[in-house]
């Protein structure tokens, strides 16, 4: 029998968790909605952001909460660069070129990742790593509340609440939108689109990678790390609904809580099964996967 | 008295709020030639894809030679006798025009024989020239002959064509009329037939069906249907008086009026 | 006149491969790398019939791959029994995952059908790594030595009798490949890769024709497992499951060559398999991860530069060709 405080440590546990699903799966979500493209390598992005405030941390001494800010920066710009140089010339071609070229780029970055950072796992030290907020102790019961994950949670959500304000305050973010649901009526409206591709695979790209960056404190980088994302996202993403993204914060969250409660009946192995039994179904039930029924 | 070849009863669909097509009951006998007509976002194309088994009907039945048919997948309605051609034109783009119509005719025969009905159905309506060009190459007027053609070979007992004579000159709707005709008369293939174009409708038509708002306001002979006030005030607006005169017209009224009319 | 000209090419080139081996040592490098070329070959045209011909692009052909490696190599250890058994057992399997896996995926297409299979291999990843009483665990698994060579245990001195295996079952599928490409079933395919509702409603039954597409493609794909199984005596889930190493390339090989043709895995495996075979040799171990960047590298140009594959490029020239003549008719005609 599990007890009251059991559950709610499974239940804070998930949803820090999910907090961090959720920004990275924004990301994912934003470049499919504006630019029809499903990023393979999106978690490859993760990496990279981890590795960014990784260096950010040995070399400047940046806490990786500000490190975060570096990452989203500079892969900013590297996916505004990639969006033009690769996405670009393959948003109209057949989607099977499309799946292979982002394939393609998660095996380049993976292990271009691998020649310039080696093999090794790198972790930082933080003052309040191993430090933990104990809630509603009593009698040897509590809810452990770890500094990292908290704070890392914060900042996610923090990052999350920004990137939808952009979208629905700012001229730009209502470009963007405008471009996701119909690029051809945008341009008629004197949008930019190509401009609004580049800007939305960035910004992707950008939240994704602070996503990684936050989790450095209680997540070791590694070149592979993204592999280890990948199933999660897109389960996220598809459970909200490919291409929204307040639907992937629902999504992440909702992949946490899956996770973190899965824990409490499975082998720890077993979690990711459930998840992707959970993520084929999904992709089998939305509306988003089943044929378009528009015929004439 | 037999069963009619198609029937429904009390057919509807709905999409989210919007009744796509309300409540309609036909029937037709085999070797009729039918006219749909109604104004754009009437339901025309919905109702055939009703009967085609591409949506699943909201609530409502379709029968076929006495057999219900609702619910059944697409291929098996085909394998009964039932298909439709493409409003917006759904032809294999990449394959040839004489794959795409083999491909019909697979349905009933193996890959000699279909390769031999299909290059007899193309000549029958005259596109044996272009037999090995890319479908997607063709214009629109010859995409809809394909259509007609591949769904032809799937030796339809009930073909129900959805605007294929949309941009096509006058001499090129005669010959669709006369195809039409032909088949009917030599082969017993009863037809629907949605179009905008009133003068070909009448002429073909032995009978009109008329759709509003996806409800069926006229059923009845061309005359008929001509002179009936309610037809004339909801399929023409107050625009015009006598359908004879709305001829070429018809073609221009967007999209985009109607389904804004209904939002 | 043109088909006899191909199939002559075709005979051509099989005889070359079938003399090939007496002219290399039999034990040596180049013999394995000929013995991955067919084999990638073979991967290739089985994934073509679903992904080429129906554009169902799975990245998870692994799943089905590692099954029938794990099936015979755990039918050997256990009971004894010949690969050649075993592997029917495999396929069997294989093709129950495809029939299960095909009730969620028959109505995904393009992006949605690829994560939906990425997922399902990762899936079998995932069970192999932890149902170790039955698979041996991450750390893999072992085809029991059997000393002196037999073809019953497809076991064998050297791999030149792998080697006729491997190019009598790429023979095999290929012409699998090709009557089912040209015969009715092609047809439906095609249809269906082009436009499915429209197949539908005259009168092709998409399911069953996809269904049984990639049924084939799965039984033929763990046959292939077990011979590579047979032919590298050691594996573990990681890689037989994995990704890069056989979902993306088994349908890498496909790709490049052109999808949905029949000699587009046989110029993928022989471009992608050597390339890649000389870069892990010449930079071997000095720098973990050269050759898979370089794979990655050579994945996003080729596609940048034609996103139709290497075959399909000799094709649109042809095809330009015949674009010409039908438009000038097309001006001919009132
Ligand atoms: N798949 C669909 N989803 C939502 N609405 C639809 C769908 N198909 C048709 N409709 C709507 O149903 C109405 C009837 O459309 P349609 O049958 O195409 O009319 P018609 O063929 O008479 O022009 C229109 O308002 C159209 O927007
Ligand atoms: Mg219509």
């Amino acid at each position: 029998m599990q007890t009251i405080y059991t559950l709610t440590q499974t239940l804070v546990d998930g949803l820090l968790i999910g907090g961090i699903y959720a920004v990275i799966s924004i990301g994912l979500s934003l470049v499919f909605g504006v630019m029809h493209i499903v990023n393979f390598a999106h978690a490859e992005f993760l990496m990279i952001g981890m590795f960014v405030a990784w260096y950010a941390w040995a070399w400047l001494g940046l806490d990786p909460m500000l490190g975060a800010f570096l990452a989203l920066g500079v892969t900013f710009l590297l996916g505004m660069g990639m969006q033009r140089v690769l996405i670009k010339p393959i948003l109209a071609a057949p989607q099977v070129a499309q799946i292979f070229l982002t394939v393609g780029l998660l095996f380049a970055l993976e292990n271009a990742a691998l020649l310039l950072f080696g093999a090794d796992y790198r972790s930082v030290s933080t003052p309040y790593q191993t430090e933990a907020l104990s809630l509603f102790a009593s009698g040897g019961e509590r809810i452990i509340v770890p500094y990292a994950k908290l704070f890392a949670f914060l900042m996610a959500l923090g990052l999350g609440a920004s990137v939808w304000l952009f979208l629905q305050r700012t001229r730009t973010g209502q470009a963007m939108r405008a471009t996701a649901q119909d690029a051809t009526a945008a341009r008629l409206m004197g949008i930019d689109t190509d401009r609004m591709y580049m800007l939305a695979f960035g910004l992707g790209t950008g939240t994704t990678a602070f996503g990684g960056a936050v989790i450095l404190p209680y997540i070791t980088a590694s070149p592979t790390v993204g592999s280890q994302y990948v199933v999660l996202m897109f389960t996220a993403v598809v459970l909200g609904g490919l291409g929204s993204v307040a639907g992937a914060v629902v999504g992440g969250l909702l992949v946490g809580l899956i996770q973190s409660f899965s824990a409490l009946v499975l082998p720890i192995q077993l979690q990711n099964l459930i998840l992707f039994v959970i993520f084929i179904a999904v992709l089998a039930l939305k509306p988003e996967g089943i044929l378009s029924r528009r015929t004439g | 008295m037999t069963a009619p070849l198609l029937e429904t009863r009390n057919l509807t669909r709905r999409f989210g709020g919007l009744v796509a097509v309300n409540g309609v009951s036909l029937s037709v006998s085999a070797g009729e030639i039918v006219g749909l007509i109604g104004p754009n976002g009437a339901g025309k194309t919905t109702f055939f894809n009703l009967l085609v088994g591409l949506f699943p009907p909201s609530s409502g039945e379709v029968l076929f030679e006495g057999a219900r048919i609702s619910g059944r997948r697409p291929h098996v309605i085909a394998r009964a006798g039932l298909t439709k051609t493409f409003q917006n034109v759904a032809l294999f783009m990449e394959s040839s025009v004489l794959d795409n119509v083999v491909t019909g005719a697979l349905l009933h025969s193996d890959l000699g024989a279909a390769r031999a009905q299909a290059r007899a159905t193309l000549e029958r309506v005259g596109l044996a020239a272009v037999a090995e060009v890319r479908a997607g190459e063709l214009s629109f007027p010859e995409r809809a002959r394909v259509e007609v053609a591949r769904a032809l070979c799937t030796r339809p007992k009930l073909l129900l064509l959805d605007e294929v004579m949309a941009a096509l000159t006058p001499p090129e709707m005669e010959e669709i009329i006369a195809l039409v005709r032909s088949l009917r008369d030599e082969e017993g293939i009863g037809f629907i037939v949605v179009e905008h174009h009133m003068k070909a409708v009448m002429k073909l038509c032995e009978r009109i069906v008329v759709l509003n708002f996806g409800e069926m306001i006229g059923d009845g002979r061309p005359e008929a249907i001509a002179n009936d006030d309610r037809v004339i005030e909801a399929y023409l607006g107050g625009g015009f008086r006598r359908p004879d005169r709305a001829g070429g017209s018809d073609d221009a009224d967007g999209a985009g009026g109607a389904k804004g009319a209904r939002a | 006149m043109a088909r006899r000209g191909t199939l002559a090419a075709y005979g051509g080139l099989a005889i070359l491969f079938a003399l090939l081996p007496l002219v290399l040592d039999p034990r040596g490098y180049e013999m394995r790398v000929l013995c991955l070329v067919l084999l990638f070959a073979a991967l290739g045209q089985a994934w073509n019939l679903v992904g080429g011909l129906a554009n169902q692009i799975s990245l998870g052909h692994a799943a089905y791959f590692g099954i029938g490696a794990y099936a015979s190599t755990i039918l050997q250890q256990v009971a004894g029994l010949s690969p050649w058994i075993g592997t029917l057992a495999g396929m069997a399997l294989a093709a129950l995952l495809a029939l299960l896996l095909s009730v969620p995926t028959f109505r995904l297409k393009g992006h949605y059908f690829a994560l939906a299979t990425l997922a399902a291999g990762e899936a079998m990843r995932v069970i192999a790594n932890s149902w170790s009483d039955l698979t041996g665990g991450p750390v893999g698994i072992s085809v029991p030595f059997n000393p002196g060579s037999s073809v019953w245990m497809m076991q064998f001195q050297t791999v030149r009798p792998n080697y006729y295996i491997f190019l009598v079952t790429l023979i095999l599928v290929t012409a699998l490949f090709w009557r089912i490409k040209t015969g009715a079933m092609g047809y439906r395919l095609r249809a269906i890769k082009e436009n499915e509702q429209a197949a539908e409603v005259i009168g092709v039954d998409t399911y069953r024709v996809k269904l049984v597409a990639s049924l084939l493609s799965a039984a033929i794909t763990a046959f292939l497992g077990t011979l590579y199984a047979q032919f590298q005596f050691f594996f573990d889930p990681d890689t037989i499951f994995g990704l890069a190493a056989f979902s993306v390339k088994m349908a890498l090989v496909a790709i490049l060559g052109g999808v949905g043709t029949v000699a587009g895995p046989l110029i993928g495996a022989a471009f992608i398999i050597p390339m890649e075979e000389l870069a892990n040799s010449y930079f071997g171990n000095s720098a973990a991860g050269l050759s898979q960047f370089a794979y990655g590298i050579v994945l996003v140009a080729v596609i940048l530069v034609n996103p139709y594959g290497i075959v399909a490029l000799f094709a649109r020239l042809r095809g330009g060709r015949r674009r010409d003549r039908a438009s000038r008719g097309g001006e001919a005609r009132p």
